[in-house]
């Protein structure tokens, strides 16, 4: 008995720094953020209990619908693309050929270029006077080169595209998941005469899905708390008229800059139920999309 | 646990003891026996070198008699980490942040009412100029002490306007003017008709830092009737209106384009240190980076035009002190300060800083050793009986972003401005209803 107390002990002490994490860093903090969503709380005042009012505020509010809309759109365009861009890279780089290693580190080398030095060099790429974007549209043939930062109608296809550079990292997940998949189901489908195309749809895909899911969900995950990139390249402006505003920067104001810890906590909580909502539409989607190897 | 694992256990914490025990110590040693005053600035650089002097002087002399060190912290978005501080109960015993949140903190109970303090201090407060202290008071209160002010003015390219045949000393006098002289001074590349070299004036929020709010003032108006907010007023429409025909006159387009590819404020590739932009609305630290990227350039500094000459508004602000409640050390915070607000002591760091004295009677050596020579015309501005600061609204936050978006609104021409201004009227007047219910409720929940 002594000793089953004396192991409790240990495991306890041995695990500690995970538990009084957990604790201390994620279930409190967690639990008192759910409380003051329903509170008034300036940061500066005790929190005063208001019931649902944080919530039932959100439905009138303009600003929340705009980011909410802002968000979905990024999160829709940007995560089908980066997942079909990730793809095709991944087999690009699968394909052996010289210097292989070399485009693997030219795709990835990016990802580890700090968000806000990559934030600041694409301000620069997408200069509409002297980045070397607009220059490479006049010469062909492009006269105005688009407003990328400065135009509405530009700004959030300026920062899909910015948001591809990010890309290295799901292509290397994806390129490890291609590299599982066992050779003798191409040499089955190539004896039953299957093309390439084919055999990617019928081959690849399907073994490459369950990697797909994962970086599907992750994206969506990221996508749905997307924040550096607009608030560095838009010098923490909400961009031309709101249209690069997103949840998490909203967020982050109304706790920080408006001091409406209570509000921004509500915003939190239903950010977290939407990405939740859209992680289990995509489980549900993946059911029958999603082939996993017998073991 | 078995013996091995004790000694295992110690074997892994002992660095971690260690490292505590005899690791980094920081880099100025304290001495034993003060009280030490923690203030946070958001200086770093030569400005937080400047102010480290003054401190460590103070340590060195007054500190030392009163038993008193203060120990000087540059921390970026001081007003952010002074409020996680106090919500924690352990914030600085004096911090300094910028006027444009007093309002906000004091109307919170984040901040100490100084009169008290100060009186017995014995600062005397009748030698500064009053705007400075105005600005530093929220609902009749003393709740901050100025530390390094300045005003807005018109910088405006001489060489440029004796090229556009306008007298280089004489500066626009009203609105009006200004935008008559901007289209003058505007150049449009020959080859292409709809591209700028040279911007005759600019209005973008990026050149123009904090100040997209302020253009209806320019106009008699305000945003703030210390009760309710009122952007949708003739004042505002007049501002808008101006913005709107300056951009018509030059092509809002090309003005944008030209506004799009300018580089940073602080930098070789300001186009007003570059020379592609006239006339920008600047503070007198500009003088401090044409100094470093343009050494040449000849330019004047006047008070910005007024709709009218009649009334001339000039916008003031400054960098404050503030003590924020729950701070331990208050007597000593006021040694600290009363020793910061010598005039002495204070225009050296407001002259090291590029700024203007906030004395009404600036000390004999203050001009002559400032390394701005336009100085004096900021120093008198401030003195305008029509010297405005920020809009003291506990919500002044809300109201900058949603003007911010007004003015985008208005320069990108993507709403009529109209629409603008009653879209921005309307979400500020629902922020103020919506604080001003909390704090009835707070103030009922207390007298209960």
């Amino acid at each position: 008995m002594a000793r089953r107390s004396n192991n409790l002990l240990a495991g306890l002490l041995w695990t500690a720094p995970w538990w009084l994490g957990f604790l201390l860093l994620l279930a409190l903090p967690l639990a008192f953020s759910l409380y003051i969503s329903f509170c008034d709380y300036p940061m500066l005042q005790p929190p005063l209990w208001v019931g649902g009012a944080n919530y039932a505020e959100l439905v009138h509010d303009g600003v929340f619908h705009k980011t909410i809309s802002n968000t979905a759109v990024f999160a829709a365009v940007s995560v089908p693309l980066t997942t079909v861009v990730a793809i095709g890279l991944a087999l690009l780089l699968n394909l052996s050929v010289k210097g292989q290693a070399f485009f693997r580190a030219c795709i990835f080398v990016p990802t580890i270029v700090p968000m806000v030095a990559a934030g600041a060099i694409w301000m620069w790429m997408l200069n509409p006077d002297f980045g070397p974007i607009a220059n490479l549209m006049r010469a062909m043939g492009v006269d105005r080169p688009p407003l990328w930062l400065d135009s509405p109608d530009w700004a959030m296809g300026a920062l899909v595209l910015v948001s591809l550079w990010f890309v290295g990292s799901p292509v290397v997940i994806y390129l490890a998941g291609l590299q599982e998949i066992p050779e003798e189901l191409y040499e089955a489908a190539r004896m039953d005469g299957a093309s390439a195309p084919r055999r990617f749809w019928h081959v690849t895909l399907p073994s490459l899905s369950p990697v797909v899911l994962f970086n599907v969900i992750i994206s969506v995950i990221g996508a749905w708390q997307v924040f550096a990139l607009p608030y560095m390249m838009w010098r923490t402006r909400p961009g031309p008229d709101r249209a690069t505003y997103f949840y998490s920067m909203y967020l982050f104001d109304n706790a920080f800059n408006y001091l409406k810890m209570g509000y921004a906590s509500a915003l939190a909580w239903i950010q977290l139920l939407i990405i939740l909502v859209l992680t289990g539409l995509v489980f549900l989607v993946s059911r029958r999309m999603v082939h996993y190897r017998a073991a | 646990m078995t013996v091995r694992s004790w000694i295992l256990t110690i074997v892994l914490l002992a660095p971690a003891a260690l490292l505590l025990a005899f690791g980094p110590q920081g880099t100025r040693p304290r001495p034993g026996g003060r009280t030490v005053i923690r203030y946070w600035d958001k200086w770093t650089g030569v400005e937080g070198a400047a102010m480290q002097r003054i401190v460590d002087r103070f340590n060195a002399t007054v500190g030392a008699e009163h038993n008193v060190w203060v120990d000087y912290n540059a921390l970026g978005d001081v007003d952010k980490r002074m409020l996680i501080a106090a919500a924690g109960g352990d914030p600085p015993d004096i911090a300094g942040i910028f006027d444009r949140y007093v309002p906000t903190y004091a109307d919170r109970g984040a901040l100490l009412p100084l009169e008290e303090f100060v009186a017995q201090a014995g600062i005397p407060l009748a030698d500064f100029k009053p705007i400075w202290l105005d600005i530093c008071r929220y609902d009749g209160r003393l709740y901050a002490l100025p530390s390094t002010p300045y005003t807005i003015a018109l910088f405006y390219n001489r060489r440029l306007f004796r090229e556009a045949g306008l007298d280089p000393d004489r500066p626009p006098q009203t609105t009006a003017e200004l935008i008559d002289y901007a289209v003058r001074l505007t150049k449009f590349d020959p080859s292409k008709k709809d591209r700028i070299t040279q911007l005759g004036f600019t209005l973008s929020p990026a050149m123009l830092g904090w100040w997209h709010w302020i253009w209806p003032y320019f106009f008699d108006g305000s945003l703030w009737d210390g009760q309710r907010a009122t952007i949708d007023a003739p004042a505002t429409h007049a501002a808008m209106q101006w913005i709107q025909d300056f951009r018509n006159r030059v092509g809002n387009e090309a003005a944008l384009r030209f506004e799009a590819s300018c580089g940073a404020i602080d930098s070789a590739q300001n186009p007003f240190l570059n020379g592609s932009l006239a006339m920008v609305f600047q503070g007198p630290w500009l003088a401090n980076w044409a100094r470093v990227y343009a050494p040449e350039l000849d330019y004047g500094v006047a008070a910005f035009p007024s709709v009218t000459t009649e009334r001339r508004h000039v916008f003031a602000s400054e960098d404050v002190f503030v003590i924020p409640r729950g701070a331990k050390h208050i007597h000593e915070a006021m040694i600290f300060l009363s020793f910061a607000l010598r005039q002495d002591t204070l225009e050296e760091l407001c002259r090291e800083h590029g700024k203007t004295s906030p004395f009404l009677k600036p000390g004999p050596d203050f001009f002559r050793l400032h390394q701005n020579p336009k100085i004096r015309i900021f120093d008198e501005l401030a003195s305008s009986p029509l010297a405005f600061g920020y809009p003291p609204m506990p919500t002044f936050s809300e109201a900058w972003t949603e003007t911010l978006y007004m003015v985008e609104t208005v320069l990108r021409a993507s709403r009529p401005a109209a629409e603008a201004i009653r879209m921005t009227q309307t979400k500020v007047s629902q922020v103020v209803r919506q604080y001003d219910e909390m704090s009835s409720r707070r103030r009922a929940g207390k007298q209960q």
